[in-house]
């Protein structure tokens, strides 16, 4: 079983689609930000490293085997800009396992935009992704992000304290997934933005 | 480091290595459907509990990340092998270690496991200095979570159908202590009702 969705992926305000040369910029005015660093492993980016990290990024758009990424631009419809970034990762091919990510720009915060994106990779994962959990990470200070598991229905599975060293600090960590069934039983979500 | 601190001893066991003469002792357990529900290592006839052995026995001091210490747990009285206890050093940087154990279920529900776990993590916080110490198990395993709650570990994780297991969806649960949280048992010990001063 490969994945190779087919692109762009739309929902009601939103485009996801491969990267392009194109997109260094629009990556660069989020990624150089100290805030968006700062619950992610990388550190703030450099124009190069946002160069670098977009050119990899355009070959990533298809699952075939284990760790292999589906990284995609996230751009508003309505403007045409880019506003952030999703990733699916095929953790095992084995046991259906994947994991989900994202990165938005802070400028682009509180209008659901994340959420909109993420229950569109979730669509793709357990629909022709055919995965049977799917699970996402966050340092346990992250409010924004594991507000956003929780509101995708997702279920708080580990809270790790002080289990490595990430930035020369202790690491606190959650873990929240949901399964296949659990996405597709899920009430209809309308208006709960 | 130095193995000087072996074998340890507790109220009622010896922690020591494993040698070449405990197979029969590791068969009695290892290889019983009720332990291998629950293990990694395969160990159904006597070729898999000698290879099994075999790796125990290596498991002798850590030296370095990746490195395994693995205890046979043995009756002071009549010298019987009643299970094993590990430790496995996974990360130096971040000082952690993961407990693995295994115990006769004839012997179970005695405290031993209880009392050899309790002198490895002695062992891991004050000789090897490991700052947190994790350990997993089934989540249909009741006896270890429960052993695993009255030592005073956290729940840390449930992860479900995250892996397949011996051909079936997994459950697993992950416990942990810090160095900080975990109260020695061994160094105070309550002294018999006809030393106690008041």
């Amino acid at each position: 079983m490969t994945l190779y969705p087919d692109y762009p992926v739309l929902t009601e305000r939103l485009r996801l689609r491969p990267f392009t040369r194109g997109d260094v910029e629009a990556v660069y005015a989020y990624r150089r930000r100290e805030d968006v660093a700062r619950y992610l492993f990388d550190v703030a980016l450099s124009r190069e490293e946002c160069a670098m990290a977009v050119q990899q990024r355009i070959g990533q758009v298809a699952l075939e085997a284990n760790d292999d990424k589906i990284i995609l631009a996230v751009d508003e419809r309505a403007t045409g800009q880019l506003i952030g970034e999703v990733s699916l990762i095929w953790r095992s091919v084995e046991a259906r396992q994947c994991e989900l990510g994202w990165i938005f720009n802070p400028e682009q915060h509180g209008k659901g935009f994340a959420t909109e994106a993420a229950r569109a990779l979730l669509d793709l994962a357990f629909g022709p992704g055919d995965m049977h959990r799917a699970m996402a990470r966050c340092d346990a200070r992250n409010l924004a992000s594991s507000r956003l598991m929780e509101r995708l229905g997702m279920r708080r599975e580990a809270h790790f304290r002080e289990h490595s060293i990430v930035k020369g600090e202790w690491d606190e960590e959650f873990i929240y997934a949901i399964l296949r069934r659990e996405w597709q039983a899920r009430p209809d979500m309308a208006g709960d933005r | 480091m130095t193995n000087s601190i072996l074998p340890v001893q507790t109220d009622r066991l010896i922690l020591r290595t494993f040698e070449r003469g405990d197979i029969e002792g590791v068969a009695a357990y290892h290889a019983l459907p009720t332990v291998q529900r629950y293990v990694f290592s395969r160990t159904r006839d006597s070729s898999e509990v000698a290879a099994a052995l075999n790796i125990m026995r290596g498991h002798v001091s850590l030296q370095r990340p990746g490195d395994t210490l693995t205890l046979a747990m043995v009756r002071k009285g009549d010298q019987q092998i009643i299970g094993h206890v590990s430790l496995h050093w996974s990360d130096a940087t971040a000082g952690q270690g993961e407990v693995r154990f295994v115990i006769n279920p004839s012997y179970s529900g005695q405290g031993y496991a209880n009392e050899a776990i309790s002198a490895l993590l002695d062992l891991a916080f004050d000789h090897y200095r490991i700052h947190r110490i994790f350990t997993r198990c089934d989540g249909r395993n009741h006896h270890s979570i429960k052993l695993l709650q009255q030592m005073g570990m956290r729940l840390e994780a449930h992860y479900r159908e995250h892996a397949l297991f011996q051909g079936e969806w997994d459950e697993e649960l992950h416990f942990a202590i810090l160095d900080r949280e975990w109260q020695r048992s061994t160094k105070v010990k309550d002294l018999p009702p006809r030393h106690r001063v008041a």
